[in-house]
């Protein structure tokens, strides 16, 4: 009886370890990454994984493709910003309860539109998102009262009652605030894949014809689904607003349904944290790669078409794709020709870069004829520059072709298992 | 009340046009195990999905129990206590064989579309999924994904989603085609197993195993019964012998 319960609360203990780790990785981070703006990009990406884990409920887990996952975000990122408004004029809401407001409102939002767009899944769902979402981008401008027309709606959340003396001024208390509600999000989507109507979601996605012979309505189950990720659509949305204070037609838009759809793929939607690999990525891609070159955005749909194509389990397929060598002690077999192709895989995406880089430079800035590339100066209205890159591009896509039959030989080998 | 667990009365279902099930008309009693046999294209798997609201009927009506269950969806169906596999193997390849059954008991065990009960934690939910596995000779592979059993041990897990949710009647498309004579054995022995004290109609090319199981039979030949009555009264039947049961006989032999 007691090793029982000892047992037992060693389960309790070892599926709570990750919580407490990501807990204490959250809590610790900013004092990790202090340099200029890190803070700026953490609460950004928080925001992204809350709006990816969310998408992931429908792509992932229930299989639906969804092109206006935005709308539930931005709804209640709008709503967010107006009650900060009324906040301002004297309604009582502390700051940290506002992301549950916008939860509700992506919520109830999902429950309009999923009662007639989970009727189908498939092409019928994706054609019904893009309407809606077209929709609701249309409507912010014509609808000024509450969209604000084309310069949006802004508020200032510093007007909410202090929550235990915080005012949520400077970027660190609004990490925190965010950091809460990403953990308590991604908790809840975690118990919810492990409830009757989480699991029959992915006997949907997986056989939505053998799930109606075992009782379930697959209706019901995409429309139960639909709602959670509107919630967690809508927390992410009023997130959003408390971190930048301003929500313009933008939110609600393709682009941005696009930006969570590639972000949610690159990281691997069929694992539960796949979208927060994945969320991470895009948003140093956006911010840190948006930086350096105003290309980013083609950086990002090569990556993404590359993943579709070649790993369509995301990143996070690709690391778990190693725990069986792992698990026959043969890892190390990998280890020297992937340090071998990694070499001239570096020299070819440099030189590739670069010319994309040094065309676009000479297309647009062709009175500047300095350029910076890589931490390297030089003169892009000379020959020569355009033959070095030309000769790395090429020189190192024949290497890796050379070596990448290393890779598959050492791969075969390191996923063999031996007879008896 | 009836004693019949399930009724089929005048049926037809046409495609564009084209009748395939021509005024059907079976009747199978409580706890009885009823196999449908006759030759491909008779409409034998076009019943089962009349039956189970996958096909509406053009006319006529289904009763399970007494109770009118015609053109009812097929969660509707599955609800009312009548359970079915498929000839083609119709699993969640995706999840293991564990959660595949779980899922099936889910409903029958009133958890409805709940987001509010952990998985985990529920008990009897966990140990009937257990039982069950054990049942199908499966507890080895627990926890394999469906989609990489051996095609017998699909098979298998067919039959186990298609009872897990303790289904009053149960109908089974061609259990064992396409098996082993050692495989054939024992999935009947399932079967027989697992279908104790319910109503069977079972489809089924395998001769051998029709007269193994069957109470009665019924030959259906062209979407029409042509014949129904006890193993020995059809195997007599000078219709029977005619349109189908003669070749098929001789095939076995």
């Amino acid at each position: 009886m007691v090793s029982s319960t000892s047992q037992y609360s060693n389960n309790i203990l070892k599926s709570l370890l990750p919580w407490i780790i990501s807990t204490l990785i959250l809590i610790i981070l900013p004092f990790i990454f202090t340099g200029g703006g890190s803070v700026t990009i953490m609460n950004q990406i928080g925001i992204t994984i809350v709006m990816a884990m969310s998408y992931n409920m429908l792509l992932g887990q229930g299989g639906m493709l969804s092109f206006g996952h935005a709308v539930y975000m931005g709804l209640g990122g709008f709503i967010a910003v107006h009650i900060m408004n009324f906040v301002e004029d004297g309604l009582w809401l502390p700051l940290p309860l506002l992301p549950l407001v916008g939860g509700l409102v992506g919520l109830g939002m999902a429950t309009i539109i999923g009662s007639f767009s989970t009727r189908k899944a498939g092409v019928v769902f994706a054609m019904i998102s893009l309407g809606i979402g077209e929709l609701l981008a249309a409507s912010c401008i014509v609808i000024t009262a509450f969209f604000g027309g084309e310069e949006g709606v802004s508020g200032d959340r510093t007007w909410a009652p202090p929550t235990f003396g915080i005012e949520f001024i400077t970027q660190i208390e609004v990490y925190y605030l965010i950091a809460f509600w990403v953990l308590i999000s991604i908790f809840l989507m975690y118990l919810f894949t492990q409830t009757p109507v989480g699991k029959m979601a992915n006997a949907v996605r997986d056989n939505p014809e053998r799930a109606e012979f075992v009782g379930y309505s697959m209706r019901w189950v995409r429309y139960v689904s639909f709602c959670g990720a509107g919630f967690f659509a809508g927390i992410a949305g009023a997130l959003f607003a408390i971190n930048f204070e301003i929500l313009t037609e933008e939110n609600l838009s393709m682009g941005m349904s696009f930006n969570i759809l590639l972000a949610t793929y690159i990281g691997g939607i069929g694992f539960f944290i796949g979208p927060v690999i994945g969320a991470v990525g895009f948003t140093l891609l956006q911010t840190v790669l948006g930086l350096q070159t105003d290309l980013w955005a083609l950086y990002t749909g090569v990556i993404f078409i590359l993943t579709v194509m070649y790993a369509p389990s995301g990143f996070t397929g690709i690391v778990t794709m190693h725990y069986v060598p792992w698990q026959l002690g043969k890892i190390h077999l990998l280890f020297k020709p992937y340090a071998k192709i990694l070499v001239p895989a570096l020299i070819f995406v440099a030189g590739l870069t670069s010319l994309i880089e040094l065309t676009n430079h000479v297309r647009h800035h062709s009175q500047e004829t300095s350029i910076t590339l890589y931490w390297i100066t030089f003169e892009s209205n000379t020959i020569i520059p355009w033959i070095v890159l030309l000769a790395m591009t090429l020189g190192g896509f024949y290497v890796c072709r050379v070596f990448a039959k290393e890779v598959v030989d050492a791969w075969g080998e390191a996923n063999y298992v031996e007879k008896g | 009340m009836t004693s019949e667990a399930l009724k089929i009365d005048n049926v037809t279902k046409s495609f564009s046009g084209t009748e395939i099930i021509r005024g059907l008309n079976l009747s199978v009693g409580k706890n009885e195990r009823h196999a449908v046999i006759g030759p491909n294209g008779a409409g034998k798997s076009t019943c089962y999905n009349l039956i189970t609201g996958r096909y509406e009927v053009t006319s006529g009506k289904i009763f399970l129990h007494g109770e009118d269950i015609t053109n009812l969806s097929p969660y509707e169906v599955k609800r009312k206590g009548l359970s079915r596999s498929f000839q083609i193997t119709n699993i969640f390849p995706k999840m293991s064989v564990f959660e595949n059954v779980r899922c099936s008991l889910l409903w029958s065990m009133n958890y409805k579309y709940s987001f509010w009960h952990l998985l985990g934690s529920q008990k009897e939910l966990n140990e009937r999924a257990e039982n069950i596995i054990v049942e199908l000779n499966l507890a080895e592979r627990k926890n394999t994904l469906a989609g990489v059993l051996s095609y017998a041990e699909q098979r298998a897990l067919e039959i186990g989603i298609t009872i897990a949710g303790g289904s009053e009647v149960i109908l089974l498309d061609e259990p064992t085609a396409g098996m082993s004579v050692s495989e054939t054995e024992y999935i009947v022995g399932l079967i027989r197993k697992v279908t104790e004290g319910k109503t069977l109609v079972v489809v089924e090319h395998d001769m051998g195993v029709v007269f193994d199981l069957a109470d009665r039979i019924s030959v259906l030949v062209y979407g029409e019964i042509i014949a129904t009555g006890s193993p020995q009264e059809v195997k007599d039947n000078q219709a029977v012998q005619e349109a189908y049961l003669g070749a098929a006989l001789e095939e076995e032999h």
